[in-house]
């Protein structure tokens, strides 16, 4: 059977006289008869389900009106009017929509905060007698989480939940339908669906990506057509004729369940029925379920049949000192930095453990979850023993993560299920009893049973196992690899569910780690190991897995192996080849030009052994280089960041000149005194002049940035400045500069001025009196050399 | 929906070597990747919207107290308008302090291509603000103009304070000094006109380097 929804609540309550700044759900107390006589004529339209007035009825939103308190008293009213109305003829669906805020980090709402409210309205509208709660028009999967948490908590309800799509087919946030039909269902939701933002013909592929990723009935919600805004009025296009046009369409998609939002009407409604009436829900297709892990924005899926997906092992601070002691400071920068780099690696999901000695795992968890889905886009695994951890971990998630590990000890068993079940994530299954770690295939297979069967009385499912192997030590037991890779065949041969592991053991306490890891790598390839938890740095087992997968078809034509073989052969650029003929000096001259900071420092010393004199090496090969690439500079063929590498490769030379010949006073060629002006915080393109002038040979006293003009004017005077620098980024702190070069000359400084920065030009400088402009670093440079000539 | 704290997945290295004034020539390709991994990894990405009624005739924000906006550009600019969003980003201290001790450090290339990555940085969270903000009113019939900031055109730089107040930095930790920059560096205020869809097919353009009239901009698009 087609269920018919009703149609928008808001319009009609506009109609009915409900003015713009009125609370429309006020009117459930205040005027029920109203929204009784809305609900009624849905019902009169054909609507099987009405939904009630309550689409702003959690206490989040009616505090902009300053009604939270009567959260609870506006909801069971609602409940009341629709079930007066319904007369027994239609169901109930209690509707709750969003809160109008972002959950954090995303926004400055608290996921618990969410939790609560929603968990008021669920029980108010189940405590009335509402027959559904509908979560719906959720833009963010975290805040649709939080709520349907709620409600499975708060009520025995069935549960529909409708998120909106935008036009790119994904919500605000960013999930697209096929992340949010697999998460929901995990978490239980009872049906899933679209509503809001599209029109029915926007929709239609949005439902049939729902229908295809679960196993729920859907329901589909539109708008009535897109809308435009007439004399300040949204107005939506759609005639009800039209609209029921598409219903057999959004039907055929896959939705059982249908209705209307924004500008949907009673016609709207009856046309809606009236085109589904004969219909009968379209069949699905019945795959399957195969392991699906997700993130906010992503599906990832292992299966034997798709490529092997690496599990980054590296967010562990077990044998890394460095990161156990940052995470225990609560510095999460190295955390981060491996969840970026390990993804850039080549890792599909990331493992992440925060087993710290000594710390709460709980708090440090949250945090790593949380800061780790803001900035990677793959599934993560939460790894750990404390079921408070693991708990903190799930709750901050924005998906569906997967849970390492759920072995045979009853502990686990009992506290770690139950978290899996609720916040629907999958789990990875450790055959390890209380009894300790089975040698055999068979024990092994035995103990995967259990858990299984136990996962099973908790309401998981196939799709939720990722079963691990299990490696011991080669060097400890003759048999370790043989029997994982028999465990991995019995896997795939009794369960058929995709298999995991984490590698390295296998070669504790032999030689040459590497050759036996990459090894063994192929062999529980071939034997069935679709998610390997590994270092995904790690260039052997990475060229193993590209070449395993050619051999075992999952690289069609090898050609992901040919490709990588192809640049790993291609010839380095033989950089230095043609400098070995040239004299040192020419040689320390290219590598400025080139920016060769790294092969500065021996050249140098190469050049001073062979008795050039420093002088020498300023002149013949940093000035010479400087000016060449000032040259290029100002004719633009060489850029900004390459006359930096340029300066970088002098500055080293200047240090090697100075650690070998200390007492050598180094050429000055004059003082300079650089200030970006009071009230000016800019200081990138001041320390570029500084720097430039400093490696060219001057003597640079650089005061920083928002200096004011008589500490400018005193440093000129105490160093007898040649020249004062001043920098202005802005038009508001321009006019400091005529007051800087006023007050030097009102002090007697004989000093020149050169002035710089994005606002200036030279007929700025000229009116302030400067005695030069430099619209560049390069060109100050050469401002400064020329104006101390005079 | 006043606050949205956009993840930043990734930097875009194209807009980076734009800003860092590379544009199309050659350069260490790891170089840039770098900087910007590092600006994604110490970039604290914060922004916040309000969204007021306008009267293009007048230039009046309906805010309490009214806001007025002047100048010729912006207000041909928001001429078909009905509502206006006042929006502030920031990406925080921390990249700042970064691009500085790297350049005391000697790198000084790396510091500047830090500096271009953590503009593209704070451009994109405002982008991505702007993608959220879209999705809701567009349903609502409304199409969006690009965003301007004062400084831009004729539009008065001592309109910060006002943009401050109207958007609520400070919430978010954005501040203004006395010669109206904003702290932290890397933070953007502008606002955004909403003009009826019906009135504005092709009003919301992209942002229009050649309106600008910084004609020698290290990054102006040609």
């Amino acid at each position: 059977m087609i269920y018919v929804f009703d149609g928008a609540m808001g319009t009609m309550l506009q109609a009915a006289g409900l003015q713009p700044g009125d609370c429309p759900e006020m009117l459930n107390i205040e005027n029920p008869a109203v929204v009784e006589k809305i609900h009624a004529a849905y019902i009169e339209s054909g609507a099987d389900i009405i939904e009630t007035n309550t689409f702003g009825a959690s206490r989040l939103k009616l505090e902009h009106y300053g009604l939270a308190d009567r959260a609870k008293e506006i909801n069971q009213a609602a409940v009341k009017a629709a079930k007066a109305a319904a007369a027994g003829q239609a169901k109930v669906a209690g509707a709750m929509g969003p809160t109008g805020r972002f959950i954090a980090p995303l926004g400055d709402l608290d996921f618990d905060e969410a939790y609560a409210a929603f968990f008021e309205q669920a029980t108010a509208l189940a405590e009335a007698g509402a027959d559904y709660i509908l979560i719906e028009t959720s833009i963010d999967i975290q805040e649709m989480r939080a709520a349907l948490l709620a409600a499975k908590t708060a009520t025995r309800l069935p549960v529909i939940c409708q998120m909106s799509y935008s036009e790119d087919g994904r919500t605000v946030t960013g999930t697209d339908p096929q992340t949010a039909a697999i998460t929901l269902e995990a978490l239980g939701a009872d049906i899933i669906g679209a509503n809001c933002s599209l029109g029915p013909e926007q929709l239609i592929p949005i439902i049939k990506i729902l229908a295809a990723n679960c196993s729920k009935p859907i329901s589909a919600q539109p708008n009535a057509g897109m809308p435009h805004l007439i004399n300040g009025k949204t107005i939506f296009p759609m005639s009800a004729e039209a609209m029921g046009a598409w219903a057999p369409k959004l039907i055929e998609a896959g939705a059982s369940f249908i209705g209307g939002c924004c500008g949907t009407t009673p016609t709207h409604i009856a046309a809606l029925k009236n085109a589904v009436r004969n219909l009968t829900p379209a069949i699905r297709s019945k795959q399957a379920p195969i392991l699906a892990l997700t993130s906010r924005t992503k599906t990832v899926f292992i299966d034997k049949d798709l490529p092997t997906r690496l599990i980054g092992e590296r967010i562990n601070p077990t044998g890394r000192k460095k990161l156990a002691e940052e995470i225990k400071n609560g510095s999460f920068l190295s955390v981060k930095k491996d969840a970026i780099e390990q993804v850039h690696a080549g890792a599909a999901v990331l493992d992440v453990n925060m087993g710290v000695a000594g710390m709460n795992q709980t708090a440090a968890m949250r945090k790593a979850i949380t800061e780790i889905s803001q900035l990677v886009d793959v599934p993560l695994a939460i790894d750990t023993s404390d079921a408070a951890a693991l708990e903190a971990g799930l709750k901050a998630y924005p998906g569906r993560a997967l849970i390492n590990s759920v072995s045979a000890e009853p502990e686990r068993l009992e506290k770690f299920l139950p978290l899996a079940k609720k916040y629907g994530a999958a789990i990875l299954c450790l055959p390890i009893s209380s009894a300790g770690v089975p040698k055999t295939a068979q024990e092994r297979t035995a103990l995967i049973e259990e858990i299984i069967a136990e996962a099973q009385q908790f309401g998981l499912k196939s799709g939720d196992f990722l079963l691990d192997g299990l490696v011991m030590t080669a060097a400890a037991d003759a048999n370790a690899g043989s029997e994982t890779l028999e465990t991995l065949r019995l896997y795939r041969e009794v369960f058929g569910y995709p298999t995991t592991m984490g590698l390295s053991n296998i070669s504790f306490g032999l030689p040459n780690r590497p050759l036996i890891n990459s090894t063994f790598f192929a062999m529980c390839l071939a034997a069935g190991l679709d998610a390997p938890i590994m270092n995904p740095y790690d260039d052997s087992m990475q060229n193993s897995l590209l070449a395993s997968a050619a051999l075992l078809g999952k690289d069609p034509n090898a050609r992901a192996y040919s490709m990588n073989t192809v640049n790993q052969n291609a010839p380095k650029k033989a950089a230095t080849a043609k400098f070995v003929e040239m004299d040192t000096l020419t040689a320390i001259k290219t590598a400025v030009i080139n920016g060769e900071t790294e092969s500065i420092a021996a050249l140098v010393e190469t050049a001073l052994g062979e008795g050039c004199t420093s002088e020498e090496i300023t002149e013949k090969s940093l000035t010479a280089a400087m000016n060449t690439i000032g040259i290029d500079f100002g004719q633009g063929r060489v850029f900004l960041p390459q006359v930096l590498l340029s300066a970088e490769a002098m500055r080293a030379a200047f240090l090697k000149i100075k650690e070998i010949l200390p007492a050598q006073n180094m050429q000055n060629k004059g003082t300079v005194v650089i200030a970006t002006v009071k009230g000016d915080v800019h200081d990138l393109g001041k320390n570029i002049v500084a720097a430039l002038l400093e490696n060219n040979g001057f003597k640079l006293i650089d005061l920083g940035k928002d200096v004011d003009a008589e500490t400018i004017v005193r440093t000129a005077l105490e160093n007898d400045a040649d020249i004062v620098g001043l920098c202005a980024l802005m038009t508001t702190t321009m006019v400091q500069i005529d007051h800087v070069i006023e007050s030097l000359k009102a002090a007697g400084s004989s000093a020149k001025v050169m002035v710089g920065g994005a606002v200036l030009t030279q007929e700025y400088a000229d009116q302030a009196g400067a005695d030069a402009y430099a619209h560049d670093g390069v060109i100050a440079v050469n401002l400064a050399k020329d104006l101390l000539k005079k | 929906m006043p606050i949205y704290n956009a993840p930043l997945k990734e930097i875009d290295q194209k807009e980076t070597r734009r800003y860092a004034g590379l544009n199309k020539s050659e350069f260490n390709s790891k170089a840039i990747a770098d900087a910007c991994t590092e600006v994604q990894l110490l970039a604290e990405a914060k922004g916040i919207w309000q969204l007021y009624d306008y009267i293009a005739a007048t230039g009046k924000v309906a805010a309490v107290p009214p806001a007025s906006i002047e100048g010729t550009k912006i207000r041909c600019h928001l001429a078909l308008a009905e509502k206006v969003i006042f929006m502030a980003v920031t990406i925080g201290d921390t990249v700042e302090e970064q691009i500085t001790a790297h350049f005391q450090e000697g790198k000084y290339s790396h510091s500047l291509l830090l500096d271009a990555a953590a503009t593209t940085a704070v451009e994109q969270a405002a982008d991505a603000m702007e993608k959220t903000i879209r999705q809701k009113i567009v349903p609502q019939g409304y199409e969006m103009l690009w965003r301007f900031s004062p400084g831009y055109g004729d539009w008065d730089i001592h309109f910060q304070p006002e943009m401050i107040r109207l958007s609520q930095a400070t919430n978010i930790g954005i501040s203004l000094t006395e010669s109206m920059m904003l702290l932290p560096r890397k933070s953007i205020t502008a606002v955004i006109g909403l003009v009826p869809n019906q009135l504005a097919p092709s009003a919301a353009s992209e942002h229009n380097c050649q309106i600008c009239s910084k004609t020698d901009c290290l990054a102006r698009k040609k």
